[in-house]
């Protein structure tokens, strides 16, 4: 962009400086910007900012009025160059970025894995580890007394079925609550729900390491089924407490998005 | 306000990245363990290694100081300027 445009070049932000005070662009109604937001507008990036959105609206104006065709009224930035600019930035931002990182700091190539031996710990990926941890759950298996003090099944077959629980019940949650709430303190107790969840994948997964924790396995043991209850129920109380002050039903009312059932 | 927020992110991202290359290079001594924090791996200190050890040391509390500038000092000054004003229009 340069400064010599000339008087036939027709000028696409209406050939003089776009003023940034809310005047003169449009006639004052609703939507005319108050003392603080001029103030906001008046410098510095904000400036630029509402410049540019305020361009690309005039030159959308333009175009409506100079067109023929009625129904023209799209509410949407061109991709060219709205969009790519920053998309562009974006993506050279992080290319340069591996780029300097794969220069500066080469990774190290570890020696080739070696498949005729197995490695002393087998663990699966990080994010694996829940899962892992629930085919530790051995001593929960019960003895049944009718069966003369033995297991009705195998550990590891109890650990699979547990991993069929704990999935299944995942999985039923969503139908169970709607997600209606916009904030914890809304619904305290599924908010103390997705806290004994989290808590209950952090826990299990240390379980699933134990041999590399330095804590008792049975104290671990204890703790992994112990501490989600903990902080559920002082999420709930924490909550419950927090509804007291809150205008539960105003603030319900005020912003409810989605129509009674 | 959200400039500042955005010059301590700066400060902080930046010299986190260049304090991390320089690791890399002087204080890694492999990428199995004491990864950026071991002792210093190269025989011999030349002037390009006290150069990076020097901006290494540098870039860590200009990280550090930079990022409490922007974020708390800054704004703590500012806060503490209009409530001095503030005392001072009221008791007029």
């Amino acid at each position: 962009m340069t400064d010599t445009d000339s008087d036939s070049e027709a000028a696409t932000d209406g050939g003089e400086e776009v003023r940034a005070d809310g005047t003169g662009i449009v006639a004052p109604d609703d939507e005319t910007p108050t003392w603080r937001e001029r103030k906001e507008r008046s410098q510095g990036l904000s400036r630029l900012t509402y410049e540019y959105f305020e361009r690309a609206r005039r030159e959308d104006q333009d175009l409506r009025e100079e067109s023929t065709y009625v129904e023209r009224d799209v509410l949407a930035f061109p991709t060219w160059p709205h969009e790519l600019i920053r998309n562009l930035s974006i993506t050279f931002f992080f290319v340069g970025m591996i780029i300097f990182l794969s220069a500066t700091l080469p990774p190290h190539i570890a020696a080739p894995a070696d498949p005729s031996t197995t490695p002393a710990i087998i663990l699966p990926d990080w994010y694996l580890y829940w899962s892992f941890g629930l085919l530790k759950l051995g001593p929960l298996n019960p003895e049944i007394a009718l069966l003369g003090g033995q297991k009705l099944m195998k550990d590891a077959t109890y650990g699979v079925i547990a991993n069929i629980v704990v999935v299944g019940f995942i999985s039923i949650v969503p139908f169970l609550n709607k997600g209606a709430a916009r904030r914890p303190v809304e619904q305290p107790f599924w908010a103390a729900v997705g806290v004994f969840g989290v808590t209950f994948a952090a826990t299990i997964s240390a379980l699933a390491v134990k041999n590399l924790l330095p804590i008792d396995p049975h104290l671990l043991f204890d703790l992994a089924l112990l501490l989600p209850f903990v902080t559920g129920f002082v999420t709930y109380a924490l909550l419950k407490t927090m509804r007291e002050g809150y205008m539960f039903s105003l603030n319900r009312r005020y912003y409810r998005l989605r129509p009674p059932k | 306000m959200a400039d500042e927020f955005a010059k301590g992110l700066f400060v902080l991202t930046g010299g986190l990245l260049a304090w991390m290359v320089l690791s890399g290079w002087y204080t890694t001594e492999s990428f199995e363990e004491g990864q950026l924090i071991a002792e210093v791996t190269v025989s011999q200190i030349d002037i390009y290694a006290t150069i990076a050890l020097t901006l290494r040391d540098a870039l860590f509390w200009f990280m550090i100081l930079g990022a409490l500038t922007f974020w708390v000092l800054i704004p703590a000054a500012r806060e503490a300027r209009a409530a001095w004003a503030n005392r001072e229009s009221g008791s007029k």
